[in-house]
């Protein structure tokens, strides 16, 4: 059995709503209606919120974490009883992955597009041209200088 | 009536024809859209949330500020826009410690959070400040016998206690609006499944997918109806990866609801770009006695 990593919750404790994952007394109600755990037996939120509870950092964050199926689509934050938002405990142990360069590449690259472009989508003169041809403005632009000073810590 | 949109990136730049819907339906509702500089990605809600929610609950907030100094209330279109500053709003507003560290790190662009407006999905907005018998009123053409099948999008919804659109077991705005252009709304087995966008991997979001996509072809409906860009990516383009993936067709036109209510309102295909769409909704529109081209 594997010993309790007080330090790893601690670090979750200390993201917004990560905190949340104390709450939870694993009654499952956030499994039910839980999309990813319908189509992937990989993935069950009321266990990822004991491996929470036990701090189990490899296998919350690690290679093969199963964190990554989410859907994103707040079912379990409206169901469970207890305001644990597994949802946002997710969210907030996706910040650890992210924070130890542990997190799949996509954040990266969207982190980078909205440092330089203050946008998740990359803004290209066909662009501006649809929108014309739709009677559009072309996009405005955005003060990329001012994101990029709340971006640094 | 006067109202900040919104728009979000996937609006402004990947699907402008939603922006052209509802800065098109919106005068004849009597709502007045008042452009704003300096708005950013909201930021989104998936992956830049992902990475560090303090520096996502920053940037929201400093959208939130860019309204707030024009005194107007902030509307949404696009369901991610909607997850990121409802919930931006509603954290800044119960957290007076996270509230004051935001306005810490807003200091250096010089902003300050105050909590003076809301943030309304538009869809709410139609509901409770035009009412629905002046979206009735707007309508001079009804699409009658069009039968569209609803797919609610998860953030529009959920968590109800934040983005308070509707019930989110059994959410009937999305049908009320569609009666309301002379189209009859058809509820599909599974229309409060999640498209499965954000999830990383192909497998599953491919399936849930097909699985919508099979519940609406049961239903006999003309086309898929919804209010979320990010559903509509998945739907639309998403519907020509399904069928290489799975090996058949899948072909059911998908329109946002702002489209239908142009089409309503007497404009034309074009200007609500549905010439733009991955699956072609020609038969919808021959249904409806316009023009294709």
């Amino acid at each position: 059995m594997a010993k309790l990593n007080f330090e790893f919750r601690k670090r979750l404790d200390a993201i917004i709503d990560g905190d949340h994952h104390n709450y939870c007394y694993q009654c499952g109600a956030c499994v039910a209606d839980c999309p990813a755990a319908r189509y992937s037996p990989d993935f069950n939120p009321r266990q990822i919120m004991l491996l929470a509870l036990l701090g189990q950092e490899e296998a919350l964050i690690g290679e093969n974490s199963p964190i990554w199926l989410c859907t994103n689509c707040y079912t379990c934050y409206e169901r469970c009883p207890q305001d644990v938002r597994p949802i946002e405990v997710i969210i907030a142990l996706k910040n650890i992955a992210s924070g130890g360069k542990r997190a799949p590449g996509i954040l990266e690259q969207i982190q980078k597009s909205v440092n330089e472009q203050g946008r998740t989508v990359a803004w290209s003169p066909l662009v501006d041209r649809r929108r014309k041809e739709l009677g559009l403005e072309p996009v405005k632009p955005v003060p990329v200088e001012e994101i990029q000073k709340l971006l640094e810590e | 009536m006067r109202y900040a949109p919104f728009y979000g990136c996937m609006i402004s730049l990947k699907y402008p024809q939603f922006e052209a819907a509802v800065r098109k339906t919106c005068p004849a509702l009597g709502m007045e859209l008042v452009d704003l500089e300096g708005f950013s990605c909201c930021p989104d809600p998936i992956y830049f949330k992902a990475g560090d929610k303090m520096i996502w609950l920053t940037l929201a907030a400093r959208n939130l500020c860019i309204a707030e100094e024009a005194g107007l209330d902030i509307i949404t279109m696009c369901s991610g826009c909607t997850a990121t500053l409802s919930e931006a709003h509603h954290i800044l507003e119960e957290d007076p410690g996270l509230r004051d560290e935001v306005n810490i790190r807003l200091k250096k662009v010089g902003k300050e959070y105050k909590g003076e407006i809301s943030v309304r999905h538009i869809v709410t907005v139609l509901r409770d400040d035009v009412g629905l018998e002046k979206v009735a009123a707007s309508v001079t053409r009804p699409l009658d016998d069009l039968v569209v099948a609803i797919h609610y999008g998860c953030h529009l919804l959920k968590p109800s206690k934040i983005m308070r659109v509707d019930d989110p077991n059994q959410p009937t705005i999305l049908e009320d609006l569609t009666r309301l252009v002379g189209a009859t709304p058809v509820v599909h087995s599974e229309n409060l499944l999640c498209c499965g966008k954000a999830c990383i991997s192909d497998e599953m979001p491919a399936e849930m997918t097909r699985d919508i996509l099979d519940g609406i072809a049961q239903v006999n409906a003309d086309c898929m109806g919804l209010i979320c860009p990010t559903c509509f990516d998945e739907f639309d383009l998403g519907q020509l990866r399904l069928s290489r993936r799975f090996h058949r067709k899948f072909n059911i036109p998908v329109v946002y609801y702002f489209q239908l209510l142009g089409l309503a309102q007497g404009l034309s295909p074009r200007d609500m770009g549905l010439h733009m769409h991955k699956i072609k909704v020609h038969p919808l529109l021959e249904k409806l006695g316009l023009p294709t081209a």
